[in-house]
C-alpha cells in the first residue's frame, strides 16, 4: 500500500511535470528536465525496510509511467528506475539524505547516474548519441533533478509519515531516517 | 531476516529488473505500444489535457491581471512617446504645407509678368464677430504701400491696407470695406465684388451688374468663374476672383449673385503682392517684322 501509493504520486507529478516543464519561459530550464522516476526510484531504494521486492517493483512501475507519459520506449526508465533503486538501497546505509544541501547532490547525482544509464543504453541498442550534446543533457538532467530534488523527497516522506504506525516511525520518516 | 528470504528477496527483484529489461528489448525491437501501454495512455492522455486547462488558466490569469508590473510605467512611457511623436508630425506638416505654398508662389511668379513680392503670413486678426477679415503680412512700408493687390496661386486675396513699419494688414475681398471689379466671362457681365463680412463665411456680392457683350449674353450660372476686369486700375485684370455659389432672384429684374472666394483665407500661410501691374500687351506684337539679311547682295 506504502509503495502503490509512492507510485501514485509520483505519477501525479511527472503528470503535472510534463505539463507545465514545457511552459517555463527560460529555454535552458526547459531543457534541464528532471528525472523524476530516478528520484523516487532512489528515495525507494533509500528507505526500503526489510525487503527490497517492493521497492524495485514501485521503482519499475514508475519508471514505466515515466517511459509512457515522456515519450521513451517502454522500459527504458523503468530498467534505470530498478537500477536507480538498488543504488539507493545499496548506499543507504552509508550516506543520510538530510538537509537540503545533501538533498540536491544526491538528487544530482541520481540524475546524473539515470542520464548515463540512459546514454550507455542507447549506445548499446545502436541509437548513440553525439557526445557533446549527451554530455550537455546529462548536465542540465543532473541539474533539473536537484532542483526538484529536495521537493520531492520532502513529498514522499510526507507519504511514509502518514504510513507510519508510531510516532516514532513518524518523526524517522519526516527527519529522512530509515529505520 | 533469514537467509533463504533475503535470497527470495533478491530474486524477485532481479525478475523485477528482468521485466523491463524484456520489454524494452521488445518495444525496441517493434516500436510499438502494447495493449497495456495503450491502456495506460488512454488514462493519462485526459488528465494531461486537463492539468495543461489548468496551467495555462493560471498562467493567463497570472500574466493578464496579476503580473502587471511596470504597466503603468510603460504607459507613462508610450504615452510621453506618442505625444512628442505627435508634435513633430504636426511641425511637419506645417512645414510641408509651407513649403508647398512657398513653391505655388515662386510657380505663380515665374508664370506672371507683374512685378511680385512675396510675404508671409503671421498673424490674422480674430475678433469673435467678424471671424478672420485681415491679415498681417511682414513686409514694411519701404517695399508695399497702400492699395497693392495680394494674391495667391490660386487667386486674388485683398489689397494692402495699412502699413506701419515693416508690417501691413491685407483686406480681403471677403471684407465688407473691399471692392474689386470684376467680370463672369461667361455670362458676359461685370460689375463690383463686395464683401460680406460674414462670420461663417468668406462670400461675397455682385452688385452693379452690366452687360459687356451683348451677343454672348446668358445667364449667371452656380459655378460661373469670377475675374477681375482691370477697372480702375486697382487690381490688374484677368485674377481670378470665386465661382459664382448662389444665384437669386432679387427685386425686379435684378439679380442676388454669391461669390465664394478661390482663396482659402483660413489656411493662408505665404502671400505674393503685386508691386507693379504687368506691361499693357503690345498692339503690334502679332504682327511680322521683316528683317533686312545680314548677307548677300541686295536687290536693286
Amino acid at each position: 500500500m506504502r509503495t502503490a501509493s509512492h507510485v501514485l504520486v509520483a505519477y501525479v507529478v511527472l503528470l503535472v511535470l510534463s505539463s507545465i516543464w514545457r511552459d517555463l519561459p527560460i529555454g535552458l530550464v526547459r531543457d534541464a528536465t528532471p528525472d523524476v522516476a530516478a528520484l523516487v526510484a532512489a528515495y525507494l531504494g533509500l528507505t526500503a525496510r526489510n525487503y527490497i521486492a517492493p521497492a524495485v517493483a514501485g521503482a519499475v512501475a514508475t519508471g514505466y509511467l515515466a517511459d509512457l507519459l515522456g515519450g521513451a520506449p517502454p522500459g527504458l526508465h523503468a530498467l534505470i528506475a530498478g537500477a536507480v533503486c538498488l543504488l539507493g538501497h545499496g548506499v543507504h546505509r552509508r550516506i543520510l539524505v538530510r538537509g537540503v544541501a545533501m538533498t540536491l547532490g544526491f538528487s544530482a547525482f541520481v540524475g546524473a547516474a539515470a542520464s548515463l544509464c540512459v546514454v550507455m543504453i542507447r549506445v548499446l541498442s545502436n541509437h548513440p548519441l553525439e557526445m557533446s550534446f549527451a554530455m550537455r543533457e546529462l548536465v542540465l538532467v543532473a541539474i533539473g533533478t536537484a532542483a526538484i530534488g529536495p521537493l520531492v523527497f520532502r513529498l514522499h516522506r510526507r507519504i511514509d509519515a502518514a504510513f507510519a504506525r508510531t510516532h516514532r516511525e513518524r518523526d524517522a520518516a519526516l527527519e529522512g531516517i530509515t529505520q | 531476516m533469514t537467509f533463504r528470504r533475503r535470497a527470495i528477496d533478491w530474486s524477485l527483484a532481479g525478475l523485477l529488473l528482468l521485466l523491463p529489461a524484456l520489454i524494452l528489448r521488445s518495444s525496441l525491437k517493434t516500436g510499438e505500444l502494447s495493449a497495456l501501454d495503450q491502456a495506460v495512455l488512454r488514462v493519462s492522455s485526459p488528465l494531461e489535457s486537463a492539468v495543461t486547462w489548468v496551467v495555462e488558466g493560471v498562467g493567463g490569469m497570472w500574466s493578464r491581471y496579476v503580473a502587471l508590473v511596470g504597466v503603468e510605467d510603460e504607459n507613462r512611457e508610450l504615452r510621453d512617446e506618442n505625444d512628442k511623436l505627435r508634435r513633430d508630425l504636426a511641425q511637419m506638416s506645417r512645414r510641408a504645407y509651407d513649403a508647398e505654398a512657398l513653391e505655388q508662389l515662386v510657380d505663380l511668379k515665374k508664370r506672371t509678368e507683374a512685378d511680385l513680392l512675396g510675404a508671409r503670413v503671421i498673424s490674422a486678426s480674430t475678433t469673435p464677430f467678424f471671424r478672420v477679415v485681415r491679415i498681417r503680412i511682414d513686409r514694411g512700408k519701404h517695399e508695399v504701400t497702400h492699395d497693392m493687390p495680394v494674391v495667391t496661386s490660386e487667386g486674388l486675396v485683398g489689397h494692402i491696407g495699412n502699413v506701419y513699419g515693416d508690417h501691413a494688414d491685407v483686406v480681403l475681398v471677403a471684407d465688407p470695406d473691399s471692392h474689386v471689379a470684376i467680370t463672369i466671362p461667361n455670362a458676359g457681365l461685370s460689375g463690383m465684388l463686395n464683401g460680406l463680412g460674414r462670420d461663417d463665411s468668406y462670400a461675397c456680392t455682385l452688385s452693379l451688374l452690366e452687360q459687356t457683350d451683348a451677343a454672348g449674353k446668358q445667364p449667371v450660372h452656380e459655378g460661373d468663374k469670377v475675374v477681375t476686369s482691370g477697372a480702375g486700375d486697382a487690381y490688374p485684370a484677368g485674377i481670378v476672383v470665386g465661382t459664382v455659389s448662389a444665384v437669386r432672384k432679387g427685386h425686379a429684374f435684378r439679380q442676388e449673385i454669391e461669390v465664394e472666394p478661390a482663396v482659402r483665407f483660413s489656411s493662408l500661410r505665404a502671400v505674393m503682392v503685386i508691386v507693379a501691374a504687368p506691361p499693357p500687351p503690345d498692339p503690334d506684337a502679332d504682327k511680322k517684322h521683316k528683317s533686312e539679311p545680314a548677307f548677300g547682295t541686295r536687290p536693286l
